[in-house]
């Protein structure tokens, strides 16, 4: 709605400017404030209308309250709808003046007609005044048990919003515990969905401070809860259906047979015409199949159908939702669409950003079977349709290229690509022809037949012409004209705009020099001489260190620029494994539109209910298969999850440092992310860590009179109360070695409850000369890893330690560079954890 | 999880906000504005960038409809496929109040809209969508209104799309099977992609709480009955029925039965991914003599029943963009140059089946052409038509039973229907 910050907008002529006019209003309004005429109501009608309108123009009415709310005693329903959108609109900026409407609300929310209470009732929660909440208790208490479910229905919504206002006069009334009643009790489906949506939030938003809350959280997820609501499914409007399919997805049923009964249940769910619905309901049959291989299959089988049917008979903007989970279903299974490709052809008329992404899945889907048809199609769009779409299909096809073992027919397309003598098609295949020999090298022969046949005039993008550079530079040999080429490009350095074009020159002149000397004598001093006097750093560098490596030796520049090379095999994947899980575990979600999973996008305190559990259910898998062989794969996974929490712990510090909500740092949607930013994390962990030892002298001196410090009764065992070691190399550590000791420690009672911040257990494990490294998750599950240095010998150990808080146990994995001390080591730290609390 | 919706705006088509429902009062509009005029200035028009975009820590998604984009913001992780979803409905609902959803209609209407918007969601979780409803407790003509407003039975009641106490003097139903055809084909006349699309539209107008039945002529179900296949069967690939259907129901026996809501709806729909023959064929040869004319010959077919015929047929064939000087002959109908299109339109009135009809013309080219050769997107022929009382999967309406307690008498009316969908055959 808008502000009254909008205001000054200048209103475009033939809008009122505003102040006289308002005044006019005020008037008016002052006049019919107490006339009980017949007729009254009509006239109201009008005004009342006119202060919407200027309200929703950005005209700031805000000076009308009082009249407002003087005239808003009446029994016309419209006139109350207004006068309640006026009031929630300006209450937030007149706190003083909403006293005054507090009173007609309350007044309202015990009319006669539900409808009434319940418009009442909802404007008074969206007032979102803080000072007036105390007024909201009531109306809301004897919402909640109204007899009309319109009534119940805004209040459950009610509930959760004054939870946002003020979370503590919320908790202190009992809501929650009213909501979760009626959530199981209420005869009506959207009263029960309502209380399940404010449940959901309230409960994880608190579970971060409570530890009933996060039970409360966890019973949302139990059998009896689960089936209740799966029971009733069908009473449900298809938008609540939505809400109780993704609780659904996240249940752990006990056996198969239960998996089977719900999904026999929820079979039908496939067949609704609301395609959310459907897609929910896919989701579940996902989660709940990924432990039964066979089943899982028989799932994607399933929901193909479907899902093809929305792509291709719903709007442009949902064919591109349900194509972005296509995709990342095609990624997990490729085998699955491979038959149904058509489906994924482009229409003329379609978007670009669904042609896009079907290009995408034609990518994905393309086998032995079916490359043939689908390149003659891409190259039917390379030639026919607009240029970015062009240049999309020719990107696509060098990407099946690349995937495909014979990639004989494909080779021929891309040489007729070149032919067809358009520079934006000439461009996106040179870039694509590089990449393919650098993959097949066999090929080399009939491509610099045709590239050679290229004038360097012609193209002009950057990208293509440093990769025709490159070619010119590779094959040399095989270019009959290459030294000559190369040496025109040389002598018109100047008009080459692009330092990667120039810097890619330098390096193909020397290759051909190296093998084609006398001729390319000319070119190369050409270059030489215009890189060194180049204005810009890298280019005049590369130069340089050229130069002096020819003044050296030659055949160690040969040995430089042109050392023996293999083939790739296979080009990196941008996305880790643990991402892609990640985002699987968000399906049907923005995560899998933007294809990060979502606490790269979202910030923290607007992390949906249940995002942590998540986070716990990893931990949970980590800690039962690391007791079995330490595969490398398993370790790699460890690793991401140690970034992660790292990251988690920043996070979760954000907040609190700055206090205001949203200046949390929010992440560049574009950059590369994981790396990048688990590394700043790390580089910023890093640079806590040289205080530690001070800490640590600090703690000696007070609190930790009582505990024994290993100097009191030396234990056979001692560490090195200033042990340092950097995130990287504990990273590499725990990915080399194996686990030596895993077993189960206990945590007193005292304990857990000081664990509410988790700095405590890291400074009590400080005194005991532990340092921890990296923690994260959230109660009940803490995970902590830490590291411990020999005092004699710079042997380490590394610790993984899982802490569940409701059980007091902890799950200790010990890593050590000298396996015989670990067992003297993990008896030093299970003391040291048990008596965290005690002092 | 289901992450709600921050707020929901309505902007006109430069990006300036018509009315805004901030529901968690944590985007404002001036931000929501904000983020749609980088998104208008960025290169290409708003069309391709698709309808999700991210700023600052807030993720829009839109659509657009007429003169007016619908956006919600969030700040959460949503449901992207369900709110798209969503903002369709809501244009849905708008048309059925406001004949047509476009700017004019918004500012004519801004306090049902705000209504509306206030019944469609709350806090950011989507509520009641079906205008059925909505239309019983937000009147457009409230201001002539008498009685009190209550809340419908219906958001309460145990049949949540049809509400209690209809009455028609006279009981009738209207049944539309509509097919579309898409069709894809190549320029070497091969048809690479063709499905149906079907849908049962039904329009009731019936008294009281009506069970129905609808039986089809389809194959599981036939064949399960003892297999008198008489006619024939056809097979429904992936069937989607409007939630009044009890789909269980239809899981073990395959009947469908339901109790319709008030007013017309879709009570299913179908997609059949056979093969099927083009209806209508058209072949066109184009001869191009540069910088002076283009010759363009075209040859349509009607390939189905004499019995049957196509209603305007409407044959949408390409001409480069900087033609001119249409000559024009046809055999049967009116040829149109739309440059707009860069397309030649020939329209049909009546299309018998099993003719064919010709078409020739010739256009003038440019004789000087710019160095920088435009490049020339080869779009393909389209073609449009509506063929009456016949579908191509061969689907038939075998019965429909209405048993209402009251006992009345209806009459159902059914009527068939085949247009055409995307239907695309690439020039030569």
């Amino acid at each position: 709605m808008a502000p009254p910050a909008q205001s000054h907008r200048s209103p475009s002529p033939s809008q009122p400017s505003g102040k006289g006019e308002v005044s006019d209003l005020k008037m008016q309004l002052r006049q019919l404030a107490g006339s009980r005429a017949p007729g009254t109501d009509d006239s109201k009608r009008e005004l009342f209308k006119k202060v919407i309108s200027y309200m929703t123009i950005g005209i700031d009415v805000s000076s009308v309250f009082s009249e407002m709310v003087m005239c808003s005693a009446t029994s016309d329903i419209v006139l109350k709808k207004m006068c309640y959108l006026y009031v929630g609109n300006y209450a937030r900026y007149n706190p003083d003046l909403s006293l005054l409407t507090i009173n007609f609300l309350q007044r309202d929310c015990k009319d006669e007609d539900p409808m009434i209470r319940g418009l009442a009732l909802r404007s008074l929660c969206t007032l979102r005044v803080a000072n007036l909440v105390e007024y909201l208790v009531g109306p809301l208490g004897s919402g909640l048990k109204d007899g009309n479910s319109y009534v119940r229905m805004v209040a459950a919504v009610g509930v959760l919003k004054l939870y946002h206002i003020s979370s503590s006069t919320c908790m202190d009334a009992d809501f929650p515990v009213t909501l979760k009643h009626l959530m199981l009790n209420d005869p009506d489906a959207q009263v029960v969905a309502n209380c399940l949506c404010a449940l959901q939030e309230i409960w994880s938003l608190e579970a971060t401070t409570s530890e009933e809350a996060s039970r409360e959280r966890e019973v949302l997820l139990s059998k009896p809860v689960i089936y209740y609501l799966l029971n009733r499914i069908k009473e449900f409007s298809e938008w609540a259906q939505c809400i109780v399919l993704e609780l659904v997805s996240k249940y752990v049923p006990t056996d198969s047979n239960e998996i089977f009964d719900i999904m026999n249940l929820l079979e039908d769910r496939l067949q609704h015409a609301n395609g959310a619905v459907v897609l929910a309901t896919v989701k579940v049959f996902l989660q709940l199949t990924l432990s039964l291989t066979d089943t899982h299959q028989q799932v994607y089988e399933r929901i193909k159908a479907p899902l093809l049917t929305q792509v291709s008979s719903g709007s442009p903007e949902q064919s591109y939702a349900v194509l972005s989970h296509l995709h990342l279903l095609v990624m997990r299974a490729p085998i699955l669409f491979s038959t149904d490709y058509k489906h994924f052809y482009c229409q003329y008329n379609e978007p670009f950003y669904v042609k896009k992404l079907k290009l995408e899945m034609l990518t994905a889907v393309a086998n032995e079977s079916n490359t043939y048809e689908i390149v003659t199609e891409l190259c039917e769009y390379a030639a026919n349709v607009d240029i970015p779409m062009a240049r999309e299909s020719i990107r696509a096809v060098g990407k099946i290229a690349l995937q495909q073992y014979d990639v004989n027919a494909i080779v021929d397309r891309l040489l007729q690509f070149l032919e067809m003598e358009k520079d934006y098609v000439t461009a996106e295949t040179l870039v694509l022809v590089k990449d393919l020999l650098r993959k097949y090298p066999q090929w080399s022969h009939d491509c610099i037949a045709v590239v050679g046949n290229i004038s360097s005039k012609n193209v002009q993008e950057p990208k293509a012409k440093a990769a025709l550079i490159w070619m010119l530079g590779e094959y040399a040999q095989d270019m009959q004209d290459a030294p000559y080429v190369l040496e025109s490009l040389a002598e018109n350095w100047d008009d080459e705009h692009s330092a990667e074009v120039r810097l890619h020159l330098l390096t193909a002149v020397l290759k051909c020099f190296v093998r084609r000397p006398p001729e390319t004598q000319k070119a190369l001093g050409a270059a030489l001489a215009a890189g060194l006097s180049d204005f810009h750093q890298d280019v005049h560098d590369r130069a340089l260190f050229y130069y002096r490596l020819l003044q050296y030796k030659v055949s160690v520049a040969e040995g430089v620029v042109n050392p023996p090379k293999q083939a790739v095999s296979v080009f990196a994947d941008t996305q880790s494994s643990e991402i892609k899980d990640r985002i699987f575990d968000e399906f049907n979600s923005l995560a899998v539109v933007y294809q990060k999973p979502s606490y790269m996008f979202t910030d923290k305190e607007h992390r949906g209910p249940f995002a942590f559990s998540e986070e716990l259910g990893n931990l949970s898998i980590g800690a039962e298969s690391a007791e079995n062989i330490v595969s490398a794969q398993r370790v790699d996974a460890n690793d991401q999850d140690l970034l992660l929490s790292t990251s988690e712990k920043e996070e979760s510090r954000g907040p609190s440092n700055n206090g205001s909500a949203y200046s949390a740092p929010s992440y560049d949607s574009s950059a590369p992310l994981v790396a990048s930013h688990a590394q700043s994390e790390l580089v910023s962990l890093d640079q806590t860590l040289p205080q530690a030892p001070q800490a640590i002298d600090d703690l000696l001196g007070l609190s930790f009179a009582v505990t024994p410090t290993p100097a009191a009764s030396p234990p056979p065992l001692r560490l090195n109360a200033k042990a340092v070691l950097d995130p990287n190399t504990f990273q590499q550590k725990w990915r080399q070695l194996p686990v030596s000791i895993s077993q189960e420690g206990s945590v007193t009672p005292q304990g857990v409850a000081a664990l509410t911040t988790p700095q405590a257990l890291l400074r009590h494990m400080q005194g005991h000369f532990i340092h921890c490294i990296a923690s994260g998750g959230q109660a009940p599950n803490f995970k902590f890893f830490f590291f411990a240095q020999k005092a004699e010998e710079s042997s380490t150990f590394l610790v993984e330690c899982i802490i569940n808080s409701s059980s007091c146990k902890a799950q200790i994995k010990i890593k050590a560079d000298d396996q015989g001390t670990s067992h003297a080591f993990v008896a030093l730290f299970q003391s040291a954890l048990s008596s965290f609390g005690m002092s | 999880m289901a992450g709600a919706t921050s707020a929901l705006f309505i902007l006109d088509i430069k990006g300036r906000c018509l009315i805004s429902r901030n529901y968690r009062g944590d985007v404002t509009s001036a931000q929501a504005e904000q983020f749609f005029t980088k998104l208008l200035e960025k290169e290409g028009d708003v069309e391709s960038q698709g309808p999700v975009g991210y700023d600052n820590g807030v993720t829009y998604m839109f659509i657009q409809h007429n003169n007016v984009y619908l956006m919600t913001a969030s700040r959460q992780n949503c449901n992207a496929a369900s709110l798209i979803l969503f903002l369709h409905h809501v244009v849905d609902v708008f048309r059925c109040y406001f004949e047509e959803l476009e700017e004019e209609s918004i500012r004519d209407n801004f306090v049902v809209v705000y209504e509306l918007l206030d019944e469609m969601m709350d806090f950011g979780y989507p509520q009641c969508t079906d205008a059925n409803i909505l239309s019983e407790f937000i009147k457009t003509d409230a201001y002539r209104m008498e009685v009190t407003q209550r809340p419908p039975m219906a958001l309460t009641n145990a049949v949540s799309w049809r509400s209690e106490g209809i009455y028609y003097s006279s009981n009738e139903v209207f049944l539309d099977v509509v097919e579309s055809v898409n069709i894809l084909v190549n320029s070497n006349g091969q048809i690479i992609r063709s499905d149906v699309i079907g849908a049962i539209k039904m329009r009731t107008y019936l008294s009281g709480m009506p069970e129905c039945k609808l039986g089809l002529n389809d194959r599981v179900l036939l064949e399960a009955q003892g297999g008198t296949t008489k006619g024939k069967a056809i097979d429904l690939d992936d069937i989607k029925f409007h939630q009044c259907v009890r789909l269980a129901r239809f899981d073990s026996d395959r009947t469908i039965s339901f109790i319709p809501p008030d007013g017309s709806f879709d009570l299913m729909t179908y997609r059949i991914s056979t093969q099927v023959k083009p209806l209508i064929w058209v072949e066109a040869q184009v001869v191009r003599h540069a910088r002076s004319r283009v010759e363009i010959m075209v040859k349509a077919r009607s390939q189905f029943k004499e019995r049957s015929s196509a209603n305007h047929v409407e044959i949408e064939l390409p001409v480069p963009c900087d033609a001119s000087n249409p000559n024009v002959r046809t055999s049967m109908g009116r040829a149109k140059y739309a440059p707009e299109k860069d397309a030649l339109l020939w329209k049909i009135r009546s299309f018998p089946g099993n003719k064919e009809f010709m078409l020739a013309a010739e256009l003038r080219l440019p004789s000087v052409t710019s160095e920088e050769a435009v490049s020339d997107r080869k779009a393909p022929i389209r073609v449009k038509f509506e063929i009456p009382y016949f579908t191509v999967s061969g689907i038939q309406v075998r019965f429909l039973k209405i048993i209402e307690k009251s006992g009345y008498q209806t009459l159902p009316w059914v009527r068939y229907l085949t247009v055409a969908g995307e239907y695309e055959l690439r020039l030569i």
